[in-house]
């Protein structure tokens, strides 16, 4: 659930931004999201939706775009993907949602943790990047008069 | 467009916060975490609406300290700090447990940027924030986030060891720089007591860098031989013994009327 806080990030930085160029309307907004957060984005799309009303940004229109997660390890030069990393994740730490009594790994709320939660499928090693599919933030912004 | 939106969201939560309090060293092992945890749970004492927040992302001693053990609640107004002993605790001790997290630059600075970014606090009169030696990416991104608030103040501990001189220089004109308001030098592991004698093994906090940055010793933490053996019990820090529980309510009082009504 916490699409609704990251649905809050999104629209005050947006408004924030839009008030400080004194524009008074935006017509498109790109986000893009990395495939490790799990966002669910009927939900995001829904809270965006609640949280523009009486802002700049109402009648903007929001797309929602995944990028895919890769992992490149350091120490032996695998890659691998999000489904490889997610096979891999622990059990034993986990963050409990509320109301839904769901428990979520780390990872899906902070996915910088990956190198404390993962390992390389090939050589055990922490030490690799997260290359792709991490953060959220926006990609494109068309504004209006 | 290029904004960091976790970022800009970790930093207004902090710009909600009544009071933020960074605890800060330069250099390692000298008690920050202690005096943190100690200056939490005093505040917490007093009345006040205290958070605690460790970013000591790769040696987070804070829930070791206070015993803080669970999993971290999410609700839709975000991560939940854990409660214990009256005040919110927040920590990637609670995420990752023991495990290692090889981790740097943006890297780093982004999971800090998440971690801030979705905690709510609810209302806080005071947040303490603990931070690792050194000035790398947490002291940056806490740098960096609280850059022109107003509700900030450091504090830096430190034991009086001529070792200790030159690093907290350096940490004292970096804030400067910045522009951070230092509250005062919290002189730790100052001295003990034997037979009614005091004894100062590390001899006193370098005058002349008190009067270089117009700052004050605030307080003097006696080295407390009980200290570790109270944390191993179960114990808490600020309560040790009776002389180091009477220093940290009088550093509480120098911090709270540091601020002037
Ligand atoms: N006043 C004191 N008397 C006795 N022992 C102390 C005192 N203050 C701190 N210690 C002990 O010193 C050790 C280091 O303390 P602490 O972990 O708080 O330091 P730190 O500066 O946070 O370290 P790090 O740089 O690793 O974050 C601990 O074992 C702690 O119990
Ligand atoms: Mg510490
Ligand atoms: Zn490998």
């Amino acid at each position: 659930m916490h699409e609704w806080t990251l649905a809050e990030a999104i629209v005050e930085s947006l408004n924030s931004f839009v008030e400080q160029n004194g524009r008074k309307k935006v017509l498109e907004v790109e986000i893009l999201y990395g495939e490790m957060m799990e966002l669910d984005t009927d939900i995001l799309s829904y809270a965006i939706e609640e949280l523009v009303k009486g802002t700049v940004l109402e009648g903007a229109k929001f797309s929602l775009k995944e990028e895919k997660a890769l992992f490149k390890c350091n120490a032996c030069g695998a890659t691998w993907d999000f489904e490889t990393a997610h096979k891999m994740l622990s059990h034993e730490f986990g963050i409990l949602e509320e109301p839904s009594g769901a428990r979520e790994s780390p990872l899906h709320f902070i996915p910088d943790l990956a190198q404390a939660l993962l390992k390389c499928p090939r050589c055990g090693s922490r030490d690799f990047e997260a290359i792709s599919g991490k953060g959220i933030r926006v990609a494109r912004m068309v504004l209006g008069r | 467009m290029d904004r960091d939106i976790l970022f800009e969201r970790g930093r207004r939560n902090l710009s909600r916060i009544g009071r933020i309090i960074t605890i800060a060293a330069g250099k390692g092992g000298v008690g920050k975490s202690v005096v943190a945890a100690s200056l939490a749970l005093t505040l917490g004492e007093r009345g006040k609406n205290v958070g605690l927040l460790d970013l000591d992302v790769h040696g987070p001693s804070i829930p070791d300290i206070l015993h803080a053990r669970g999993e971290i609640v999410a609700s839709k107004e975000g991560l939940k700090p854990l409660s214990v002993h009256g005040i919110k605790v927040m920590s990637t001790g609670m995420l990752i447990g023991d495990n290692p997290l090889p981790t740097k630059g943006e890297d780093k600075r982004n999971l800090i940027s998440f971690l801030v970014g979705l905690t709510n606090w609810g209302n806080l009169d005071y947040l303490i924030i603990d931070l690792p030696p050194g000035t790398g990416d947490e002291t940056i991104w806490v740098l960096r986030a609280l850059r022109g608030l107003k509700n900030v103040g450091v504090l830096v501990v430190t034991t009086p060891s001529i070792l200790a001189v030159s690093v907290v220089r350096r940490l004292l004109s970096m804030l400067e720089d910045e522009k951070i308001r230092v509250i005062g030098i919290v002189e730790n592991m100052a001295y003990f007591n034997c037979e009614g004698k005091v004894y100062r093994p590390f001899g006193r906090f370098s005058e002349e860098l008190v009067r270089r940055f117009k700052l004050r010793v605030i307080a003097s933490l006696p080295i407390d031989p009980s200290l570790e053996q109270t944390i191993y019990d179960g114990g808490l820090p600020h309560r040790s013994s009776e002389e180091l529980k009477s220093a940290f309510y009088r550093l509480c009082d120098v911090v709270e009327s540091s601020w002037g009504e």
